[in-house]
């Protein structure tokens, strides 16, 4: 199927709808890259303080107790949402050829959601922990999450109902997916979880709204992005669009019934863990689909991923989610959860979605829409080659180390007669690869953090063409005909 | 870096014309509205296999979706490795109680003149309960079962004139089995003893008063001191071995 080339107007509008994006979505981008680097060095001082226990023993302030909070909740909040919803506003403005109006109140949300995180991983970090994964900030706080998120997300909703364009493509079903999920778990879990319920159920909860973060926000706007940019670069259709509309719909339905099965064994009707574990299993049907279908649209330009950053970026991303979904599915079994369950194991595939995943494919989208929206190229394709490689080597540190851990510490926590810490004491060989992964990936980021903070001041490459990995496209350049390769 | 022909533009400078737009507006692929191929049997038969591992697994762990069964069959804790003997024998029942459950058989010979209740009958028979024959040392109750005993008796401070008949054909475990009954049911026994008579008790009484040829009178029992126990290890009342 040919596409008409796009006319002078079309490029107008394409400039036009990116000038606007470019403040808010800048602002996300720049204060999530700033969170990031604090989340992964925090993650390197909390792997640090469990290989080494006594260290810092006299600070409050150093204790894995609040270290690991502050580390997981910058991540998730600070970086991977913020970062997301950047992703998701300039995604939608361009599927749906629609400006984005009022940058400056988007602006002020986002300052209200920073100042949220702020006050959420500060008070952890001050001790006001509630120790439930992910949702420890005091209770008081989550409302005001909420509404800054609502806020920012709602500017979609105009968009998506004044699209122009006749299409309704499958990455505009993924945005609207997550933008109206997160409010639907974020609220539950905390209703659930503040309003006095059973602590079992709270815990189940957790569970619950962990496994939906992943699988209800961040695979659709991981999805909705990698439907966009292997498309956009590689210059083909979707291999098979009903594939891609139909994984959508297959994830929608199953990706609520997933997490309970993280407390497999705990003081649930037995039925609840099974039922997710076979969610768990029968999401693979939905990743399975969409990885072969996006590779099938790639079938023959692979050459591609040399030199496009952000191709690399996404697909890896997407190779990533596979990896993620086999994993948690293995783990949501009787077989290999009760021995899983609890141990390392857990850290590592959660850090798997939550960088491994989301946070490639998030890099390529950002590789992919900041130099249009501020008009500049990437400074340097070295760098972003040594970004992807460091992130890569390390997050396949952490999940190698963390699985091998895992099986360890677990079976060692199976173990009736060992005391408790033995499996720590036993398993924490492996916790040095987990430091050594956070310190490869804290090093990648800061040069994230460097490249962007120059984009955002203007001291983008101002010259022609494209900032590629390797200089010369070469061979990828006849694989493919059209001129934008990045 | 900023070259006279570059089409790189910064947006701050306000609307351009389509030709000068930034390189990377330009340079952009429109996005195509999807195909629609058709996947390969491979992917069929992975989805088949997901499909029959996920449902396998919701079958054979729902437990029919009963809301009363809390742990899954997969989710067996593993077997206790046992690490001592004793571990082993707290999950059987003590010795003790199979001990008293045979005395308690034993008693079945007692019931008509002493009753089920070891309160004998006033008058007639003497009661078990709050004697002074049965609450002291287990010598004197060794005596009177191995070789009966001859009225008139003073018990609890009642007079009663009756035959007990001799118990020696009953078999050592036996004795010993109704005496730790009895002591333990109805009587007391003195501090730092448990109550229990064991067979070897028995086997010793035997020997001990072999010599005894008629019933024993009061006063032949009297000169047998109240608190004297007849000699033989005393066991540990969960496994029946003796205690060291």
């Amino acid at each position: 199927m040919t596409v008409p080339q796009p006319t002078p107007e079309d490029l107008n509008e394409r400039a036009a709808i990116d000038r606007s994006a470019r403040y808010p979505v800048m602002f996300f981008f720049t204060s999530a890259a700033a969170w990031l680097l604090f989340a992964t060095v925090m993650g390197f001082v909390s792997s640090l303080k469990l290989r080494v226990p006594g260290l810092w023993d006299a600070c409050p302030f150093m204790g894995y107790g609040r270290l690991f909070p502050v580390h997981f909740n910058a991540l998730v909040y600070g970086w991977a949402m913020q970062a997301g919803i950047g992703v998701m506003l300039w995604l939608m403005a361009r599927l749906t050829r629609s400006r984005v109006q009022h940058p400056v109140a988007l602006i002020v949300f986002g300052h209200l959601w920073n100042l949220g995180v702020i006050v959420a991983v500060g008070s952890i970090w001050f001790g006001a922990s509630r120790s439930i994964p992910l949702l420890d900030f005091p209770a008081w706080l989550w409302p005001v999450l909420a509404v800054s998120y609502g806020c920012m997300v709602v500017w979609v909703i105009p968009m998506f109902h004044s699209r122009r364009n006749t299409l309704f493509y499958v990455s505009e079903l993924y945005l609207i997916g997550a933008a109206v999920w997160f409010p639907w778990i974020f609220i539950t879990a905390n209703l659930i979880i503040n309003k006095g319920t059973a602590p079992v159920m709270g815990a189940g909860a957790n569970a619950w709204y962990i496994s939906n973060l992943i699988y209800f926000w961040m695979a659709p706007v991981a999805l909705a992005v990698a439907y966009y940019i292997i498309p956009k670069i590689s210059g083909r259709a979707i291999y098979s669009y009903p594939l891609a509309q139909a994984s959508f719909w297959l994830l929608a339905v199953l990706a609520g019934w997933t997490g309970f099965s993280r407390y497999m064994g705990g003081p649930f009707p037995a039925w609840m863990p099974a039922v997710s574990g076979a969610a768990a299993i029968f999401i693979l049907l939905a990743i399975v689909a969409t990885v072969a279908n996006l590779m099938l649209t790639l079938k023959g330009c692979t050459k591609l991923w040399e030199y496009s950053p952000s191709l690399r970026f996404t697909m890896l991303g997407m190779l990533m989610l596979a990896l993620y979904a086999v994993l948690s599915a293995m783990s949501s079994t009787f077989v290999f959860g009760k021995n899983l369950q609890f141990s390392h194991f857990l850290v590592g595939i959660d850090t798997l979605a939550f960088y491994g995943f989301f946070s490639m494919t998030m890099f390529g989208a950002i590789y992919f829409i900041v130099p249009r929206i501020t008009g500049a190229e990437w400074p340097s394709g070295s760098r972003i080659r040594t970004h992807f490689w460091f992130s890569t080597y390390g997050i396949l540190t952490m999940v190698v180390t963390m699985l091998v851990g895992g099986i360890a510490q677990g079976g060692n926590l199976a173990q009736w007669n060992q005391v408790f810490s033995a499996s720590f004491v036993n398993s924490s060989a492996y916790v040095v690869g987990r430091a050594i992964a956070w310190l490869l990936i804290s090093f990648s980021n800061l040069l994230f953090l460097t490249q962007l903070g120059l984009m955002f001041l203007g001291k983008g490459r101002k010259t022609e063409g494209a900032t590629l990995l390797h200089k010369e496209p070469g061979e990828a350049s006849s694989a493919r005909e059209v001129v934008g390769i990045q | 870096m900023d070259t006279p022909d570059s089409k790189n533009i910064d947006y701050r400078q306000g609307t351009v014309s389509a030709v000068d737009l930034h390189d990377a507006v330009r340079r952009e692929t429109p996005l195509h509205p999807g195909e629609r191929g058709t996947v390969g049997v491979s992917v069929l038969v992975i989805s088949a296999l997901i499909l029959i591992f996920g449902g396998g697994h919701l079958f054979s762990t729902s437990n029919g979706f009963n809301s009363s069964i809390y742990i899954s069959s997969h989710y067996v804790p593993e077997p206790r490795p046992s690490l001592s003997g004793a571990e082993e024998t707290a999950a059987k029942a003590a010795w003790i109680d199979q001990w008293m459950s045979d005395g308690k058989k034993v008693y079945a010979n007692c019931i008509a003149c002493h009753q089920a209740s070891g309160l004998g009958i006033a008058g007639q028979f003497p009661p078990l309960v709050g004697s002074e024959w049965v609450d002291g040392g287990t010598k004197r109750l060794g005596a009177i079962l191995l070789h009966g005993a001859n009225g008139p008796f003073k018990v609890a401070g009642q007079s009663y004139n009756q035959l007990m008949p001799a118990w020696s054909t009953l078999s050592d475990d036996k004795i010993a089995q109704v005496l730790t009954y009895i002591r333990r049911e109805f009587g007391s026994f003195p501090e730092g003893e448990d109550g229990v008579v064991t067979t070897e008790m028995i086997k010793a009484a035997r020997d001990e008063f072999s010599g005894q040829a008629a019933p024993y009178t009061e006063a032949e029992l009297l000169a047998i001191p109240a608190d004297a126990a007849l000699s033989g290890a005393r066991v540990d009342l969960q496994t029946g071995e003796p205690l060291p």
